[in-house]
């Protein structure tokens, strides 16, 4: 304690500093209670214990900085959280997407930071290239081939950006696509204010030429980082889900279109051919026909008479009597077996995630999952709970067209990055039916757009210049409501490039709305094609 | 010239009593170790304009500069050490035998406050004055205030002596938040008058220390003494325990109604601390704790912002974009910037032109400096307020009475306590309170109510003994001048 004292220097002695404690303990200072000054523990001592305290708690600081500064410096450093790695995850210059002949989709601009953000080469390429935007991610193509654009694929280029984010040590890739930009507008431009779909194809590679979905929108202000809040919030709101990529994502039902999927299980299983007449089907077209208690009711086709239709003139006349009959007899089990290789009942191997047709809602007593036969009867006309989504009859008139064999559909042809350049090949799915099956079809398909009484139906789908073949459809939906307007087909009849989708909402009957659609695309599709 | 003509003008000039004769005094190990933190400042300095230099030169793609011996923001740093030298020139002149670490130490943290607000982007703060500009504002307003006390408060009478009204002051500024204060982040911190707006909490804290001071040392004879025997338990006199009681509940208050978990922390903390100075009795400490523990229980689960911070504390990873944003990136900081940082200027990358932080300036600078001066520096930073801490214990030590004593040690304790909630919380020790880090984060209530601190800890290490100094008494520098001309 005197030591402390000298090592005070010329500090006058404090009355409670530990150097004056034991005097006052020794001798009780008068004036003071003997009682507690003889207890008293000095302020002095006090002060230590809690400047030890303190230290200690300081050292706890050194450790838990040490902590994370040395032994998880690495790991957290390197974690896509990290803010150097989002930061130079956001300098990333994606690479563009272009058409298939090369014109710009989507390219980069920067902002008053100096980042990048997206634009767009139209608003027609809402509902398959889709956006990235920092804030709400990415959809569509931008979303499935993200790796490839961005450049960041692995962990490993993660680290190289940790180190050096400045730079650009990514690789990012260019994508070229299927898709005929001059072909999108157009399907956007016919499609108009309806909403919509549209899906072309070239049904011998599975590359699709377009893919539109309306109502379209401003995909530039998604992207635009000053107005991507308020357009998303807009966008979100709007009833009539604009964001919904229908061609992939929308379930439809699909009305008389869907008959190609039953002819295709009916003649492939043999359950009929193309002479099967049913004796009691043009008395049917009057009164309906009597199956298990229910009535499958027609009429859409007076023309034809009392004549027992064949499969060809069914298909021309669209005639649902013939159709149910059909279904029934090749069995739910047969038709389940050609929906599936079709693509039903799976999500379609796609580039963009796609919602599942269905051509019952399952949990029947009959195989495939019909509840009845009644439910098989109404399926094989494309009511009942047939549900389907415009990319899934697309492919269905594309296998038609391609002699009973489905390719795979895709939406890139090539990438492009520092290494060079990355084919993506067709391939195909399978042989649905026979080639010959195929051309029956294909020819019934081809009176439906063009014989006498087809005509009246699909008249709009018609062209001068090349021959189309196609099967337009009505979907029935809740009485006193518009039906649906489908057409499927493909063109030229004889040597098919393109199979086309047309659905247009809630619009009428095949005729009125979706074959014309279909009729003036496919031209559009002639002069590109004759470019 | 003769030193003598200088001490005769001052005389002169400065007021004279019979009992105080100002004579400058030389301050050496003050001028010294200020001459090193304007050396570490200018260096910073550099630093930093070094690093915007190279930046530049790769947004422009153009070579690198190679005359990189350029200041950023030259005017800012060079006013703020004119201002740390002209406290220094105003103590000097004083006379007075006060402690010359004290000022070097908060100039440096200061310094290093302002080139991190130099370095983060100006318009952080949402106001129109330019970050920087306005945190020297305060720091330059701060030091005045250093000056202003370590000159000027000779006796400590007015301090003591109304230590109920000061208790008032406090319970009113307090109440007066309650009620008219508005919210920041969620928490009722702030309070306008006029054209001012500040934070009570800052000088409140003054305040209870003072108060605390006043009351503990007029009723420590009975705290130490008495006790109740509660069978074979002796416990601490209860009717004392009532202050501890306000207190709890004041901390309380101050979390419910405020939503500001750090002061009250802060609060409670010091008040055991100083208790425990006061009393030597661990007991009151265990008890505090107890009672601490369960107030925090009750607060766990009643309210929803502090359980809230609790879980973000226990786990940040679980939700890293969302509620524990914040904390992740304050860690994600700390990793980046290892053991040697990556240089001021360097680190924080942006994101849409933002800092990754928010909070930066406020809450989080501690993080920044992590990233930015490593390991090593925050360390160094650490050890800054430990110094502080040192020097305000010893001066409580050495005090003439218990009082002084007691006051030292809380004002002393305040910044310890504060700088350790604020990096514990950073660091992910403890749940994060917002709560500023003393002389280093933006703002004018924290900066003023710290530089009061350490102005009043200048002005309550004067070593002297009554009476004061002989008037004749040679200074320091006329001694060593006597002795160099022997």
């Amino acid at each position: 304690m005197a030591g402390h004292e000298r090592a005070g220097g010329s500090r006058p002695p404090s009355r409670f500093s530990p150097g004056a404690r034991p005097a006052a303990h020794a001798r009780p200072v008068s004036g003071m209670s003997p009682s507690w000054a003889g207890r008293r523990i000095g302020i002095g001592a006090a002060l230590g214990r809690v400047s030890l305290v303190l230290a200690l708690a300081f050292g706890s600081l050194a450790l838990g900085a040490g902590y994370w500064q040395v032994i998880e410096s690495a790991n957290l450093s390197n974690s896509g959280d990290d803010a150097a790695v989002i930061a130079a995850a956001r300098n990333v210059l994606r690479g563009e997407i272009v058409d298939r002949d090369g014109v710009r989709l989507a390219w980069n601009k920067r902002d008053k930071n100096d980042e990048p953000y997206r634009v767009y080469a139209s608003d027609s390429l809402a509902g398959v290239i889709g956006y990235s935007t920092r804030q709400f991610g990415a959809s569509g193509l931008e979303n499935a081939w993200n790796a490839q654009l961005s450049g960041v694929v692995s962990a490993d280029p993660l680290r190289e950006l940790t180190r050096k984010f400045r730079a650009d040590p990514s690789d990012p890739e260019s994508v070229r696509t299927t898709l005929v930009l001059q072909l999108q507008e157009a399907a956007a431009v016919a499609l108009g204010r309806n909403r919509g779909s549209v899906v072309m194809l070239d049904p011998r590679t599975g590359e699709i030429l377009a893919m539109v979905s309306t109502p379209t929108y401003d995909v530039n202000a998604v992207a635009n980082p000053d107005t991507s809040a308020a357009t998303f919030k807009k966008l979100q709101k709007d009833k009539r889900s604009p964001l919904l990529p229908r061609a992939t994502q929308g379930l439809y039902v699909p009305g008389s279109a869907f008959k190609i999927v039953t002819s295709m299980a009916a003649l492939g299983s043999g359950a009929i051919t193309p002479s099967t007449t049913y004796a009691d089907q043009p008395a049917a077209e009057r009164k309906g026909w009597l199956i298990d208690g229910f009535r499958v009711r027609d009429g859409h086709h007076p023309q034809t008479g009392s004549k027992a239709l064949d499969y060809r003139e069914a298909v021309e006349a669209s005639c649902n009597i013939y159709f149910a009959e059909t279904g029934v007899r090749t069995g739910s089990e047969a038709l389940t077996q050609y929906a599936d290789r079709l693509g039903f009942d799976a999500a379609l191997p796609f580039d963009l995630p796609t919602a599942v047709s269905q051509i019952t809602n399952g949990g029947g007593q009959l195989p495939g999952g019909f509840k009845d036969r009644v439910e098989l009867a109404n399926a094989a006309y494309g009511q009942a709970e047939v549900l389907v989504t415009p990319l899934q009859m697309a492919l269905v008139a594309a296998t038609i067209a391609n002699d009973g064999t489905l390719m795979r559909p895709h939406l890139v042809l090539e990438t492009t990055g520092k290494g060079g350049t990355t084919n993506v090949g067709r391939s195909a799915i399978g042989q649905v039916v026979s080639p010959g099956i195929a051309q029956e079809i294909a020819a019934a398909m081809r009176l439906a757009v063009n014989g006498d009484i087809g005509r009246i139906f699909t008249s709009g789908a018609a062209l001068r210049s090349m021959v189309v073949a196609g099967k337009s459809g009505t979907a029935e939906l809740d009485p006193g409501t518009s039906p649906h307007s489908w057409f499927i087909g493909f063109a030229p009849y004889d040597n098919p490039q393109v199979a086309i989708a047309v659905l247009v909402e809630r619009s009428g009957g095949g005729d009125v709305k979706a074959s014309p659609i279909a009729g003036e695309l496919l031209r559009a599709w002639r002069t590109w094609a004759a470019h | 010239m003769s030193v003598n003509t200088v001490t005769a003008g001052m005389r002169a000039v400065g007021r004279e009593t019979p009992r105080f004769r100002i004579t400058p005094r030389f301050r050496g190990r003050e001028l010294t170790l200020l001459v090193i933190v304007a050396i570490a400042l200018v260096a910073g300095s550099v630093s930093l304009g070094a690093t915007r230099l190279f930046e530049a030169a790769q947004l422009a793609e153009t070579a690198p500069p190679t005359d990189i011996l350029v200041l950023a923001s030259p005017g800012l740093v060079l006013v703020y050490i004119a201002a740390l030298f002209a406290v220094h020139g105003a103590l000097v002149l004083a006379g007075r035998r006060t402690d010359q670490i004290l000022l070097p130490t908060m100039g440096l943290l200061g310094g290093i406050g302002l080139l991190f607000m130099i370095r983060l982007p100006q318009d952080l703060a949402g106001r129109l004055g330019g970050l920087a500009q306005t945190q020297l504002l305060w720091l330059v307003i701060g030091l005045t205030i250093v000056a202003v006390m370590g000159v000027v408060v000779r006796n400590d009478v007015w301090l003591r002596r109304y230590k109920y009204t000061w208790a008032a002051a406090g319970v009113g500024l307090l109440l007066a938040t309650f009620v008219f204060g508005h919210d920041i982040n969620g928490a009722r911190l702030s309070l306008t008058i006029g054209p001012f707006s500040g934070q009570p909490s800052e000088l409140l804290k003054v305040i209870l220390v003072v108060f605390l001071a006043g009351y503990l040392s007029e009723n420590r004879p009975l705290l130490v003494d008495e006790s109740t025997n509660l069978g074979p338990i002796r416990l601490p006199p209860l009717p004392y325990l009532a202050p501890m009681v306000v207190m709890w509940a004041i901390a309380l208050a101050i979390v419910i109604v405020q939503r500001d978990l750090g002061a009250a922390l802060l609060f409670f903390a010091v008040f055991l601390l100083l208790l425990y100075v006061s009393t030597a009795r661990f007991s009151f400490v265990v008890i505090g704790l107890v009672a601490f523990v369960l107030g925090a229980g009750l607060l766990y689960f009643v309210f929803d912002h502090v359980r809230v911070r609790v879980d973000i504390w226990v786990d940040p990873f679980a939700d890293p974009t969302g509620a524990g944003f914040q904390v992740v990136q304050a860690l994600h900081a700390f990793a980046r910037g290892g053991l040697i940082g990556t240089g001021l200027g360097a680190g924080l990358p942006n994101i849409a032109g933002r800092p990754p932080i928010p909070a930066l300036h406020t809450d989080f600078p501690f993080a920044g400096l992590g990233e930015e001066l490593g390991l090593v520096g925050i360390l160094a930073v650490l050890g800054l307020y430990l110094v502080l801490v040192e020097r305000g214990l010893r001066i409580a030590s050495a005090a003439q009475d218990e009082f002084r004593a007691i006051l030292a040690a809380g004002l002393s304790l305040v910044i310890g306590v504060q700088a350790f909630i604020i990096a514990a919380g950073n660091l992910k020790l403890i749940p994060l309170t917002g709560i500023t880090l003393p002389f280093v984060s933006y703002g004018g209530s924290s900066l003023l109510a710290n530089s009061l601190i350490v102005g009043l800890l200048i002005a309550l290490s004067e070593r002297t003994r009554e009476p004061l100094p002989p008037p004749r008494r040679p200074g320091r520098l006329r001694r060593l001048f006597d002795r160099g001309a022997a």
